[in-house]
Formats: structure tokens, C-alpha cells, sequence
């Protein structure tokens, strides 16, 4: 019994220091990753939304506490607000998609982007290609886009990937997330 | 025994990869490309010298039964640095490489040249050793990594070397490819090294 | 959590991404133990426990303490000290409980710890941002991917042993090829869904 004691006892130092070091290490960079990333997201943005010259998080809980959303980011131009730019993660046929959504403040989607996703190569992977997701641009945020087979009649017909049918659906989703939350919250902002 | 065959032992005789056939997870994985295939071989290579050095030094403080789990603390701390340093300065190797970096910590090679090597050693052998080691698995890597990408996309680190004639084997990039690519290059291996022995 | 995206999660972790076959993980037990079906079968039961237990307390550690304390940076540590203690608990249970089902995976349990499919698998649940629910069907999807592949891959080796394999490609070198071969097979299922 005492053997264990003391054998855990060491154990326990060991795993104590390595924190310990593991912790310095972490003060150290991750001041550097935070920064680059947001370096990042904002240089990724910006492509959504070329209009805006500054973009300012939005931190404000009923927004970002909206399911499968991620970030908001708010475009200004001369301090007035140019619109918006979601992030939306819908759960796709393996595992989540990230989605970028801009919007311009007169209810125009102005860009939309597939960020990090883990689709099968070749077939889900396809939502990122313009042909698909270039279907949304320049269409109002008031419509709620549904998927079809064939050409697309309506406004809101988006033309799905043929043998991507669940990919393409939760990329859907995740767009009319972003209108929606846009339509009730964002634009009355 | 003398530094330089502690370190050119895992380089040649004793490589990792085509003689030991360790760590086989990230060397299938993440030889698509020579790039990612060193960028893995380097962060490899700094965790075995580190956690080598390391546990050379500490080996009289650990009870031989919790052994094991005092080393393997001990790896994965180091592998936790690699991979925090990565992620602020090399951030884009660190994203194609994924997580096989925390799984640099199941890589049995390490924990094989802990136990084997480096429990039983002074600081400097433990440390050529685990430079020696670190370097064969390197190569071994930037080899599979080099083969992969030049018949998968006709590159090697990016650059183009078969011109237009050449109509890439994605095939090579993806997973049955690097199956297929170790699998020849073992066999190419085992000829040459069979033929050396019986020249010898 | 629907049972259309439970079946995706299965349907993914089994046949199109395996674990082994076109994640890589878990390649050292698939040479190290497939040259006999039993014994593969027997690795597979082993890894299926570990798996699932695994993610089930992994996503706890996780979620109640990392997180919280904004400890994230230790899970690495973390989740390899659980999997090596799980191990350790499943072997002393098992043994003093079902001595007979000990004799039949007691050896393979101890190799589940440096086995890179289960720390793998709960990164990757983490990674993926799934609920307590789809994180344990992912494990044990996983673990059907992970025994299918092994005992397909044991049956071919059996029946590889009576061939006559050029010298320089005997064991290992013809052991990836069929592997490669496998591989591509499962590629195939890419398309599904």
C-alpha cells in the first residue's frame, strides 16, 4: 500500500512539472497564435465583404449564442455599418462545415466561402467549387434557398451537387442560418 | 561505443522505418507531399532528442514500474511543445500535418529508444541517439514523401519536375498509394541490403 | 442528434473514412496482429471496449475539466494518461472477472495503449465538435471499421502464407501491397450516400 502511495506520489511530481513547463510554454505562444489568427480571419473576410475597411467582432450573446453559429463580424466603411459576415458550421455528411457568409447591409448576399470541412474528397468536397456556391451570390437574404435536381426556376432554387445530396443540404443550411439570423437580428441592429 | 555509429546506425542498419518498421501511422499518413513528409520527420527528430536527453537524465528517479507512464508523460510534454511552437510559427505545416502531431506521442519509435536506449545511457549518447534515430526516420519519410508526390502530382517540394507530358497519378497521393509506395520501397530496400550481405 | 446523422456518423467511420485503411491510424496492430483471423478478431473486441470507453471519458475530461479551467493545452497529456490508466483498469477487470475472455485478449491489451486509433479517435472527436452521443457512435463505428478492416485483412493473409511470394517482397513489402489494395477497394466507398 505504501509502495503505491509513493509510487503515485512520483508520478504525480513528474506530471506536476511537465504542467508546470507546459504552461510557460503556453503564456508564450499563444499570445502569438491568437494574433495570427485573428490576422487571418480578418484578411479571409475581407474577400466577403471587399466594400467594409474595418471589421469589429460582434460579441453581443444573442447573436453569437444562435445555433451553429460561430462568429459575426461587423463591416464598416467611414464608421457606418456595410453589413455583415457569418460563420456558420452545419453538420455535414462527415463531420462539420465551415461556412463564411457576407451580406451586404441592404440584404444582398455579397460572397460565400466553404472554410475548413472534411467532405469526401471529390464529391461532398464540391460545395466549395464556385458552380455551387456561387449560386447564392448577389440573391436576397429575405429568401429561404431550397435544393433542387434540376435547373433552377425560382430565385430561391439553388442546383444541387449530384452525389453530394447531404453535403450539399447542410451547406444549404447553413447559408439560410445566416440570412435568417441576419433578416432578424443583424439588420435592425 | 563510439558517437558517430550511435549516430549512423539509425540512419542506415537500424532505420526506423525500413528496417524496424516503427511509427508507421505518420509515415503512411503524411508523406503526400516531401514537405509535410520532413516538417513530421523534424518535429519527430526534436521530440525523440528531447524526451531522450530528458529521460537519460531522470532514469534513476522513476521506480521501474511506473516506468512506462513516466515516459510516456515525459514524451508527450515535448510533443505538446513541438506542437505549440508549430502552431505559432509554422502554421500552415501545422494544419496540413493535423493530428499527427499529438500522435507523435503513440509513435512506438520514440518510447521504443526511451526504454531501449536512453533508460540505460548518459545524457549525450541518449541525445546522438536520438538525433541518429530521428534523422534515419527523417529520411525515410522525405524519401516515401518524394516518390508519393512526384508520381502523385509531378512535383517534389512543390517545384514542378515532370513537365506537361506527364499526366499525375493522384492515385499516389491518396491512401492506397502510400501502402503501395512503402510497400515497393521495402522490397527495393530489402534487395539492396540483401545483396550487400551477401557480398560481405 | 436524428437517426439519419446517427447511420452518417456509422456509415462514414466505417467505410469511408476507416480508421485504418484511409486514416492511418491503428497500422501497427494491423501488421502486427492479422496474420491469424482469430487473433485479429480478438484485437478488434479488445480495441471496440477501449474505444468506446475511451471517448465516453475523454469528452468528460474534456468538457468538466479542461475546458473550464482553460486547460486545453494539456490534452494531449491528458488523454493519453487516461487511455493508459483505462487499459490498465480493463485488464485487472477483466482478468479477475472473465478469466476466460482475459486468456483470449489479455495479451492485446497492453499494445491498445500505444495504439494511435484510440488517442486518434478522441482527438478527432474533440476535433470534430461532437456531442457525448455522436462522439461514442463514432468510437464504436470506428471500432467496426477498425475490426472489419483487421479480419478481412487476416483472412487474405492466411490464404497469402500457401503462395509463392518472390523473395525480396516476402512479409512486410506484399503485407502494404495487399493493404494498398484494400484500400483502394474501400475507396470505392467515397461515393456512397
Amino acid at each position: 500500500m505504501r509502495d503505491i502511495i509513493k509510487l503515485g506520489l512520483i508520478l504525480l511530481i513528474i506530471t506536476s512539472i511537465a504542467a508546470f513547463v507546459l504552461g510557460i510554454t503556453n503564456d508564450i505562444t499563444q499570445a502569438i497564435i491568437v494574433e495570427r489568427a485573428e490576422l487571418e480571419n480578418i484578411e479571409y473576410i475581407r474577400a466577403l465583404l471587399p466594400e467594409a475597411e474595418d471589421f469589429v467582432r460582434v460579441e453581443d450573446e444573442n447573436v453569437i449564442n444562435s445555433e451553429e453559429i460561430l462568429q459575426v463580424y461587423e463591416g464598416t466603411k467611414n464608421g457606418e455599418i456595410v453589413g455583415y459576415t457569418v460563420k456558420t458550421n452545419p453538420q455535414g455528411y462527415n463531420g462539420r462545415i465551415e461556412l463564411l457568409i457576407g451580406m451586404s447591409i441592404d440584404g444582398k448576399i455579397v460572397g460565400v466561402k466553404v472554410g475548413e470541412h472534411t467532405e469526401t474528397p471529390g464529391l461532398g468536397s464540391k460545395i466549395a467549387d464556385g458552380a455551387f456556391i456561387n449560386q447564392y451570390t448577389n440573391k436576397e437574404t429575405v429568401l429561404e434557398f431550397s435544393l433542387t435536381k434540376d435547373n433552377p426556376v425560382k430565385d430561391a432554387d439553388i442546383q444541387a451537387i449530384t452525389g453530394a445530396t447531404v453535403s450539399c443540404e447542410a451547406a444549404n443550411r447553413g447559408i439560410n442560418r445566416a440570412t435568417q439570423l441576419f433578416e432578424d437580428i443583424l439588420k435592425n441592429r | 561505443m563510439k558517437f558517430g555509429r550511435i549516430f549512423s546506425r539509425g540512419i542506415v542498419f537500424d532505420n526506423p522505418v525500413y528496417v524496424q518498421l516503427l511509427g508507421m501511422c505518420p509515415t503512411l499518413a503524411v508523406t503526400n507531399s516531401a514537405k509535410n513528409a520532413l516538417g513530421m520527420g523534424l518535429a519527430t527528430t526534436a521530440v525523440l532528442i528531447g524526451s531522450n536527453m530528458v529521460i537519460s537524465l531522470i532514469k534513476k528517479l522513476i521506480p521501474s514500474r511506473i516506468r512506462i507512464p513516466a515516459f510516456v508523460v515525459v514524451i508527450a510534454t515535448f510533443v505538446t511543445i513541438v506542437g505549440m511552437l508549430m502552431k505559432a510559427f509554422l502554421p500552415d505545416l501545422d494544419k496540413a500535418l493535423g493530428i499527427f502531431i499529438p500522435l507523435i506521442v503513440v509513435n512506438c519509435l520514440i518510447l521504443a529508444r526511451a526504454e531501449s536506449f536512453a533508460s540505460k545511457q548518459t545524457v549525450f549518447p541518449s541525445a546522438i541517439d536520438g538525433a541518429g534515430m530521428g534523422l534515419g526516420f527523417t529520411i525515410a519519410l522525405v524519401i516515401l514523401g518524394i516518390v508519393r508526390e512526384l508520381l502523385g502530382a509531378g512535383t517534389i517540394f512543390g517545384m514542378t519536375i515532370l513537365g506537361e507530358f506527364y499526366q499525375p497519378a493522384r492515385i499516389m497521393t491518396q491512401a492506397p498509394g502510400a501502402f503501395l509506395a512503402l510497400g515497393l520501397l521495402l522490397a527495393l530496400f530489402n534487395k539492396i541490403t540483401s545483396k550487400e550481405l551477401n557480398e560481405l | 442528434m436524428s437517426v439519419s446523422s446517427i447511420f452518417l456518423i456509422l456509415v462514414s467511420s466505417i467505410l469511408v473514412n476507416n480508421f485504418i485503411l484511409s486514416r492511418f491510424l491503428g497500422i501497427c496492430p494491423f501488421f502486427g496482429v492479422s496474420k491469424q483471423v482469430e487473433t485479429a478478431f480478438g484485437m478488434g473486441m479488445a480495441v471496440t471496449f477501449v474505444m468506446a470507453l475511451a471517448s465516453l471519458l475523454t469528452y468528460i475530461i474534456q468538457h468538466l475539466i479542461l475546458i473550464p479551467l482553460k486547460l486545453e493545452y494539456l490534452q494531449t497529456i491528458a488523454f493519453i494518461l487516461v487511455i493508459a490508466a483505462l487499459v490498465q483498469f480493463v485488464e485487472m477487470v477483466i482478468e479477475k472477472t472473465s478469466p476466460t475472455l482475459y486468456q483470449s485478449l489479455g495479451v492485446y491489451l497492453p499494445l491498445i495503449t500505444t495504439n494511435c486509433a484510440v488517442l486518434g479517435l478522441t482527438l478527432i472527436n474533440i476535433q470534430m465538435k461532437f456531442n457525448l452521443i455522436e462522439a461514442v457512435i463514432h468510437a464504436i463505428g470506428a471500432a467496426i471499421g477498425f475490426s472489419l478492416a483487421i479480419v478481412l485483412f487476416a483472412a487474405i493473409r492466411e490464404r497469402l502464407e500457401l503462395y509463392d511470394v518472390p523473395e525480396v517482397f516476402k512479409g512486410f513489402p506484399i503485407a502494404l501491397i495487399t493493404a494498398s489494395l484494400m484500400s483502394l477497394a474501400f475507396l470505392g466507398f467515397a461515393g456512397l450516400v
